[in-house]
């Protein structure tokens, strides 16, 4: 409790919240993210539901979504991790241009798998230094049980990004991460860009696992 | 009623296991994979019979089994693992969670036809899920080394003994149930547990750069989040970007 009568310093205590709000990076508001959140999901499955267009152009509206909900280059950082630092520039320019490109693959092979899914947001919470973890549910068609999916989103140059998708408590990010970090450890930079080139090459589909080196 | 020998054994097993376990240190720290080389090889074989004997089965039951019926299998499996779920929530002290479990039996065993139907749910009594790994991990046990096991795919040692107690102690129906039973049982869940991450499994293998890596990334993490019972935690050191070395980069 402060003293009573000290009228100045609660005005500068008053004052304090708008001074770290000027200087810190902005937090956003739990609701604005899940606003965010929720615009997306209805966009996204408006181009599914889209009539009038082509497999091809509602590929290229769904496109033009996700590179409007993330950043691609900060996404690829936070997949390379503590392996960013040792790439050299090229090596980085190389790695971004491969995982946008494979981000794009993946969403035209799983172009067919969508329809009849739901989203609902249940809740918004702030993590991290400024972050917000966005609860959601999405219900698929069949049996109808509802996965609990989080969407970890972060305000980047005046707007929204997602940086991570938590589906049933597993990361996307984390498994992308360890996934690298296996590769590069058995292969070095080099392979894990030789791999993702691979991989790039080849038709969508299961494939055998790599045997241990 | 005695233990018969295979209980026995399992026992014995389960009194050598504490062996492997340790008590967590205070920092956690990223486990490592020492048994990879193995664990690989355990690996691959899983897959070869996974493709060969469970996947196919589990596609038959998805495409045979309309909706209706899958529901009623599930919610009756389920129903049958309450008695351990009430058990674990009781040792991890989660009495609300444990009422909730006995509940749910009482209601769905009787008004629920033998558990076919989930009523208590509509009662206000969701399911969820709790085994004796997850209670182990409650009271600090460390996972240990991640373990490929024959047959039944990612584990550890925290998690096997988990198993074990759960199947052969905690469980009923390892004391009355005939074995035939036990094992035909067994068999459904192995059957729609798979059909259940079949979505998940091909999604794994069509888009993973190394699915022994992504599997086990991916079992650690709903693991650790089955723990937590859905509460956040999250290394946060994770979504921050790595620093540039000074003078490596201009930001």
């Amino acid at each position: 409790m402060s003293a009573p009568g000290c009228w100045t310093r609660r005005a500068v205590l008053g004052l304090l919240p708008i001074a770290a709000v000027a200087t810190a990076a902005p937090a956003p508001a739990p609701e604005a993210a899940a606003a965010f959140v929720r615009r997306l999901g209805e966009r996204a499955f408006a181009v599914l539901r889209r009539r009038d267009l082509d497999r091809a152009g509602k590929l290229r509206a769904l496109e033009v979504l996700v590179e409007e909900a993330t950043d691609l280059e900060l996404l690829a950082r936070l997949v390379l991790g503590r392996y960013w630092r040792r790439a050299t520039p090229a090596q980085r320019a190389r790695f971004v241009d491969l995982f946008r490109r494979l981000l794009r693959k993946s969403l035209a092979e799983r172009l067919d798998d969508y329809g009849g899914q739901t989203l609902e947001v249940v809740g918004a919470e702030p993590v991290g230094r400024a972050d917000v973890l966005v609860h959601t549910r999405v219900r698929g068609p069949g049996t109808g049980k509802a996965l609990a999916v989080d969407w970890r989103v972060r305000r980047r140059n005046g707007r929204f990004v997602v940086i991570d998708v938590i589906a049933e408590g597993v990361s996307l990010l984390i498994t992308q991460r360890s996934q690298v970090a296996e590769v590069i450890g058995r292969e070095g930079i080099d392979g894990l860009l030789r791999v993702l080139e691979e991989r790039l090459r080849r038709p969508g589909g299961p494939t055998p696992s790599p045997r241990p080196s | 009623m005695a233990p018969n020998p295979r209980t026995r054994a399992a026992l014995a097993l389960l009194a050598a296991l504490p062996l492997m376990l340790r008590v967590a240190p205070a920092a956690a720290e990223p486990v490592d994979d020492p048994l990879e080389p193995l664990n690989r090889a355990v690996f691959a074989l899983n897959r070869v019979m996974d493709g060969t004997v469970l996947e196919p089965l589990a596609e038959f039951y998805d495409y045979a089994v309309p909706d209706y019926g899958k529901r009623r299998v599930a919610d009756f499996l389920a129903n049958l693992r309450a008695p351990v779920v009430f058990v674990n929530d009781l040792l991890q002290g989660e009495r609300e969670r444990a009422g909730v479990a006995l509940g749910r039996f009482l209601v769905n065993s009787t008004l629920g036809l033998f558990g076919l139907f989930d009523i208590a749910a509509r009662l206000g009594l969701p399911p969820h899920e709790e085994d004796f790994g997850q209670t182990l991990a409650v009271w600090g046990v460390e996972e240990g080394p991640y373990l490929v096991l024959p047959v039944l795919g990612p584990s550890n040692p925290r998690d096997l003994v988990g198993l074990l107690m759960d199947g052969f102690v905690f469980d009923p129906a390892a004391w009355v149930a005939p074995g035939r039973f036990r094992l035909g049982r067994a068999a459904a869940a192995a059957v729609v547990r798979r059909a259940e991450l079949d979505p998940f499994l091909d999604e794994l293998r069509a888009r993973s750069l190394d699915e022994y890596a992504a599997l086990r990334s991916a079992y650690r993490q709903r693991r650790a989040a089955a723990i937590r019972n859905g509460r956040v935690a999250v290394d946060e050191s994770l979504y921050e970007l790595p620093l540039e070395d000074p003078g490596e980069e201009t930001p």
